[in-house]
């Protein structure tokens, strides 16, 4: 973890930017660099922003590299190339052996999330490889710019989730590694249980276009949680406790 | 003593926090209450019972429940109407009055109505207001203004509401003994409970009735079942929470503060009791008059002293509890009137006569006299029974300033009923009975006819354990018990001289239902709606019983054919704050909307996009518009069309799909090209447009136009469900962004950006697409021309955008690049004549009429709506689009949407009016008779005053006839 | 809320998902008449009891098919629509039908 009184990039400094780069810093978010974009990496200091996160946080990942896979093939295909994905179980996904994410959207389309540290490796490798992928039916999707990508964790997670989400995702019905594609908050969501460290943590991917009204409302329903938003830091420790 | 003068000793009171004192006002008036109270227990702690005015003949009226079960307790609360007293606890400095009266409450002008009643005949709205025809006009604005209880204050600030989704395996509503029971069953069984009861604390019918001779008897036994409940850690209780929907596949809406909670449930236990029902007898509804249920809830819950002498009325061992109670606490008991004739065995029943309260047996309730001032009872007249339901005419008078009533009950079943249940009158007790219960619901206890205790509970267990298993076919069939003896219960009977009141709610008498029925409304539905009995605020809970009663005896049907009129959600007040909750209200912003806002744009909606209308302050509109057209006829402009819809459609059969579902032919379509992309539906309408670009032979990137995009891809996607091409189809809208560089210098900042691509006039002619980097950017850019000036169309991941935005904007500075935003691409498509589809197109269009033949493939065999457009050619079109302009000196300018007439008749409507700053003059589209369409042709408009105005149809486009400047 | 029993998803609250309509069959447009095209295009069955029809689950983009009895409003059946809809069997393909 990179020293903090270091100076915070600038998120327009790079071509890619988060949906929400704005809201990030006028909340005060300090900024790293992964892949070519800045991260919130913390807001206050890193230890009480783990404690949040505990209770109740809000990350923005979206900088963390993402793609898609669709058509009859795509399936088989990933599988050919390595990624632990089973298309006859859709709303399921699978850890992969660098900590990214592979989840099955439906028996043909799937969602690959990279790992915390936002390597980029998989889902660069996928893609370039993808544009031989259209005779065995394979096609790639832009989900980096598709879909923002946020986690909210902590033991007011699921509570806090009842307020702005009608699926069942009490941790009893809805377990590691389940999938739920619904509303939330009104806005189309792939809610993603995927306990990092902690249990109760929840990725939730949607329309980009619609990320600033989707961080809002979930900040507004966390308040009476005093949940906040945090940095991809506190997530990262929270992982590496468990490590 | 503080906090009311008729206040206990504790133990009773068991709400009640007295080292706390409240103070309200109350008309006005400073009152003394605790902590606990509600607002109508400490007024009654204060001697004070008259409430609110009736609604009709504004009679003195009180809670006749205190549990919010009737409607006599509505007051107002500050800025809130209709709050039921006997529910909202009291909070320091609450400012309470009555509710409908003028004056004053305890002398209310408008009592005078009640002298009018025979005037006012039941169904008297019907009969009275419409004729002559006409003077309903006149009579709406006096009843608008009597109509109504409390006060609604527009300026009431904003309160905080939300809504929250909860799931367990089973609901039980109501925490009395039955409710207690299953919970802990259906608990211990290893279900997940959520146990809801309306009241601060557990225990129903435990906490404040009078199971034995023993006053606090029954709190035993709720200890025990507290503590089964409080043992739980997979049961969840929420108290001082109102289930008030009951919803298909077991979805209940429950309120608790500001919050309303939808609860999904695999099964629900209703554990709702009975609710006690008024007897008929002439002045039934006097202040002082309240069920024994509700006497008894003011001295345990609340420690008041409900009055100093009473009557209790009752029919079974329930009234003799009262009269125990009452005893206990210190009010002088007249007498117990019982119309049975042999007196029960049962415990209370012993115990009253053992205590030498006077029970007067065969006997019932025929008058209640009133005070002088009518605002209370001063006695009741009392006859002997003399056949089921009748009292001879031999009174006895017995003074008292109480009545406390516990005669007959009816199972508290709105909510079972509106999952299914029904209730019907049953031979045996003469009251209702719940039948029908649905699957995976369950009632038990009182409202599943059980009253003795011990039944209670054990029907609870039954219950939860049922409950439990739902679904599970293994699990052992619970037993059903007996219900034991039927109660004895007395009903009453129209009194000669009226006021015997069936709903208090809305003042209908006996003789009114009576009345109703003989003019043949004698179904309990139509009944209703006729007397509008039942539809008050307490919803019938009081009345149903005593309507269906008198219409089976009038019309002399068997009770058991008589039912009860459809519960409908909700059965409990919500407000509207609850109903809406915190809604939810998506929009979507392009990647680039901070940067519009950062240059001044005035934003607007389209759909649930935020998008620029144009740049600048608003007064000066109309300058900026044309400036901006200006910048872009002239040197160059750029727009954000981000919100463009994108599909990518890929496979084999991409081709072959987009065939059919556009009308042009895409089969040839050279890759690298782009053709425009019409698309109709079944009928031949035009539905969206946009444009179609062969990446690669089996791959076109199609785009839609803003509001359209949302409804074309689950339109795509239904018409591959029933193809079922080797075709893949994925919205890309939100993932990629698109900006419009358009103007005669376009090409030149392109051109000074670091790219693959050659932008040079013969490498990358018109409608070409080519896909490279911009300034390192991944592009794909179409070379189209919407506003009709040279121009690309550049789509960028949306991540990306707003770094290309500022790439461009940087090198388009030294061209004078100016941002443009809907507002002026409205005028710059105008002067080329081009549509929009949804403006200048609606829900009737085909392209025969929107003249857009051109854009039909006539040789293809097959597109969506062919078929249609070759019926619809051969029918011949009754209206065609032209572009117009106006003619002669022009005073209104006419506006979109104004008629197009012909010798007196429509033929026609403008569908685009505005300013061309390029032309000087106004120009529109309109559609007009087919025989009009003709250039020159001249037709008259009705303008937005009334004045008509003349138009010449002008051949398209306006600007650029030969179309040259989109090719350079 | 009622709940509709999603092929891909499982149990849904209803307000997810978009109804459509029943399922009919599409005539041949080159072969049907004015007439029989008519109907096809604005005439409905509706009919009391079990009905084929077509939903989508919004959040997915998923169509399939229900089959709901429309006296009760119960959903007997839910199933992807390739149960139903045989490949090359539209009027639109004419080289299945040459």
């Amino acid at each position: 973890m990179p020293e903090s009184d270091q100076l915070s990039v600038r998120p327009a400094a790079f071509a890619r930017r988060s949906f929400v780069y704005r809201r990030l810093e006028s909340a005060g978010a300090w900024f790293a660099e992964i892949g070519g974009a800045a991260v919130a990496a913390r807001f206050g200091d890193t230890a009480s922003e783990v404690e949040t996160a505990r209770r109740l946080g809000l990350a923005d990942l979206s900088p963390l590299p993402r793609v898609g896979f669709k058509g009859a093939g795509a399936m088989d295909w990933l599988a050919e190339r390595g990624v632990t994905i089973d298309g006859s179980r859709p709303n399921w996904s699978w850890r992969q052996g660098d900590g990214s994410l592979a989840i099955a959207r439906s028996n043909t389309e799937s969602l690959i999330l990279s790992n915390l540290s936002g390597n980029r490796y998989l889902c660069d490798r996928l893609e370039s490889e993808s544009n031989e992928g259209m005779e065995a039916r394979v096609y790639v999707l832009p989900r980096y710019d598709g879909l923002f990508w946020f986690a909210l964790t902590g033991s007011c997670a699921v509570a806090c989730m009842a307020k702005v989400c009608g699926v069942d995702l009490r941790p009893s019905s809805f377990v590691d590694g389940a999938v739920a594609q619904t509303s939330v908050a009104g806005l189309t969501t792939t809610v993603v249980r995927c306990d990092i460290g902690i249990e109760n943590a929840f990725y939730l991917l949607g329309d980009s276009a619609s990320a600033e009204f989707f961080w809002d409302a979930l900040l507004d329903a966390m308040r009476e949680f005093r949940g906040d938003a945090v940095g991809l830091w506190s997530l990262q420790a929270l992982q590496a406790e468990v490590k | 003593m503080s906090g009311g003068a008729s206040r206990l000793p504790a133990p009773w009171g068991a709400y009640i926090d007295r080292d706390r004192t409240v103070r309200f006002s109350f008309e006005g008036r400073e009152i003394e209450g605790f902590a606990g109270d509600t607002i109508a227990s400490a007024l009654a702690a204060n001697g004070i019972r008259l409430l609110s005015r009736s609604f009709k003949y504004h009679r003195p009226r009180g809670s006749t429940s205190m549990s919010g079960d009737d409607g006599g307790g509505l007051v107002q609360v500050g800025d809130e109407p209709n709050v039921l007293a006997d529910v909202r606890e009291v909070e320091p400095g609450m400012t309470v009055v009555g509710q409908n009266y003028i004056g004053s409450l305890e002398s209310d002008q408008a009592s005078i109505l009640e002298r009018f009643k025979p005037f006012l005949p039941v169904g008297f709205y019907y009969k009275a207001f419409f004729r002559p025809r006409g003077i309903w006009n006149y009579w709406e604005k006096l009843i608008r203004q009597t109509a109504g209880l409390g006060r609604v204050d527009p300026d009431t600030p904003r309160r905080y509401y939300d809504k929250t989704y909860e799931f367990c395996d089973v609901a039980v509503i109501g925490a009395g003994p039955a409710g207690l029971a299953a919970a802990a069953e259906a608990a211990e069984s290893g279900a997940d409970v959520l146990l809801v009861e309306r009241e601060p604390d557990l225990g129903g019918s435990l906490a404040f009735q009078r199971f034995d001779p023993d006053a606090f008897g029954a709190e035993r036994t709720l200890c025990r079942l507290r503590e089964r409940v409080a043992g739980q850690s997979n049961l969840r209780v929420m108290t001082n929470a109102v289930c008030t929907g009951w919803f298909a596949d077991n979805w209940l809406s429950i309120i608790s503060g500001n919050r309303l909670h939808k609860l999904r449930a695999r099964s629900v236990v209703a554990c709702t009791g009975v609710l006690e029902q008024p007897p008929l007898f002439r002045a039934n509804d006097l202040p002082g008059i309240m069920f024994g249920g509700a006497a008894q809830r003011l001295i345990r819950s609340y420690g008041v002293k409900p009055g100093r002498r009473a009557v209790v009325f009752t029919s079974s061992g329930d009234g003799y509890g009262v009269a125990l109670d009452l005893d206990d606490s210190g009010v002088d008991v007249a007498a117990i009137v019982d119309p049975g004739s042999a007196s029960s065995g049962d415990s209370l029943t012993l115990a009253a006569r053992d205590r030498g309260i006077r029970v007067i047996q065969g006997c019932a309730v025929a008058e209640a006299v009133p005070r002088p001032d009518k605002l209370n009872v001063a006695a009741v007249l009392v006859g002997p029974v003399s056949g089921s339901d009748f009292i001879a005419d031999d009174r006895e008078r017995i003074d008292c300033d109480l009545l406390c009533v516990s005669t007959a009950t009816a199972p508290a079943a709105s909510l079972l009923c509106q999952a299914g249940a029904r209730l019907q009158l049953s031979e045996s007790s003469g009251s209702f009975e719940v039948t029908s219960i649905p699957p995976n619901a369950f009632a038990a206890g009182s409202v599943n006819g059980f009253f003795d205790l011990d039944a209670v509970i054990e029907d609870g267990q039954r219950a939860g354990m049922s409950a439990a298993h739902t679904g599970d076919e293994t699990a052992p069939a619970a037993v059903e018990r007996e219900r034991g003896q039927t109660r004895r219960y007395w009903f009453g009977t129209e009194h000669p001289d009226g006021l015997d009141f069936v709903d208090f709610d809305e003042d209908v008498t006996a003789h009114d239902v009576c009345d109703a029925i003989a003019e043949g409304f004698e179904d309990i539905e139509l009944l209703k709606r006729y007397t509008a009995m039942g539809m008050g605020p307490s919803q019938g809970r009081q009345s149903a019983l005593g309507a269906a009663r008198l219409v089976a005896r009038v019309t002399g049907r068997p009770l058991s054919e008589v039912g009860a009129t459809t519960s409908r959600p909700p059965a409990f007040p919500e407000k509207f704050g609850h109903l809406a909750g915190r809604a939810f209200k998506p929009v979507r912003r392009t990647a680039l909307h901070h940067r519009h806002v950062e240059l001044g744009a005035q934003i607007m909606t389209s759909g649930l996009w935020l998008r620029p209308a144009y740049y600048g302050p608003e007064h000066a509109r109309a300058q900026l518009i044309n400036e901006e057209v200006r910048a872009v006829r002239t040197g160059v402009g750029v727009i954000d069309v981000s919100t463009l819809g994108g599909f990518e459609i890929r496979g084999p059969d991409a081709a072959e799909f987009l065939n059919r579902m556009y009308t042009l032919s895409y089969h040839r379509l050279r890759v690298g090209r782009v053709r425009y992309a019409m698309v109709l539906d079944d009928a031949g309408v035009v539905v969206d447009d946009g444009v179609a670009a062969r990446l690669a032979r089996n791959h076109f990137y199609v785009t839609a136009s803003t509001t359209g995009a949302e409804e074309m891809y689950p339109a795509l996607l239904w018409r591959q469900a029933q193809w079922r091409l080797d075709v893949d189809i994925s919205d890309v809208t939100s993932s990629t962004c698109a900006f419009n560089l358009a103007g005669p210098r376009s090409r030149a900042v392109l051109e000074k950006l670091a790219s693959d691509i050659d932008f040079s006039r013969a490498a990358f002619p018109y409608m070409a697409v080519r896909v490279g980097r911009l300034g390192g950017i991944p592009v794909r850019v179409l070379r189209i021309g919407f506003v009709g000036e040279l121009g690309y169309e550049i789509h960028v991941p949306s991540a990306q955008a707003e770094a290309l935005w500022d790439t461009l904007m940087e090198a388009g500075d030294e061209f004078g690049i100016r941002p443009f935003a809907v507002e002026a691409q409205r005028v710059l498509r105008l002067e080329k004549g081009h549509v929009i589809v949804g403006q200048d197109t609606d829900g009737l269009t085909n392209p025969l009429e929107a003249d857009m033949g051109w854009a039909l493939g006539r040789r293809k065999r097959y597109y969506v709506g062919k078929r249609s457009i070759e019926i619809a050619a051969a029918k011949g079109i009754a209206r065609r689009l032209v572009g117009y302009r106006l003619v002669g000196s022009v005073g209104t300018v006419p506006e979109e949407g104004c008629l197009v007439i012909r010798r007196g008749e429509i033929v026609g409507r403008l569908t685009s009016s505005a300013w061309s700053p390029t032309l000087g003059r106004t120009i529109g589209l309109a559609y007009v008779a087919p025989d009009q369409a003709a250039a020159g042709h001249v037709f008259d408009i009705k303008a937005q005053d009334g004045r008509m105005v003349r138009a010449e149809v002008a051949a398209l486009p306006f600007y650029d006839p030969g179309n040259t400047r989109q090719g350079l | 809320m009622k709940i509709m029993p999603c092929p891909l998803n499982g149990p849904r609250n209803i307000s997810e998902f978009v109804c459509q309509g029943e399922v009919e069959i599409e005539p041949d447009p080159a072969t049907a008449s004015d007439r029989d095209w008519a109907d096809h295009l604005f005439m409905l069955d509706n009919e009391a009891g079990v009905v084929r029809e077509w939903w989508y689950h919004v959040p997915t983009s998923y169509w399939f098919i229900a089959e709901r009895n429309t006296v009760t409003d119960e959903i007997v059946r839910t199933y992807p629509t390739e149960e139903l809809i045989e490949r090359g069997g539209h009027p639109a393909d004419f080289e299945s039908k040459s």
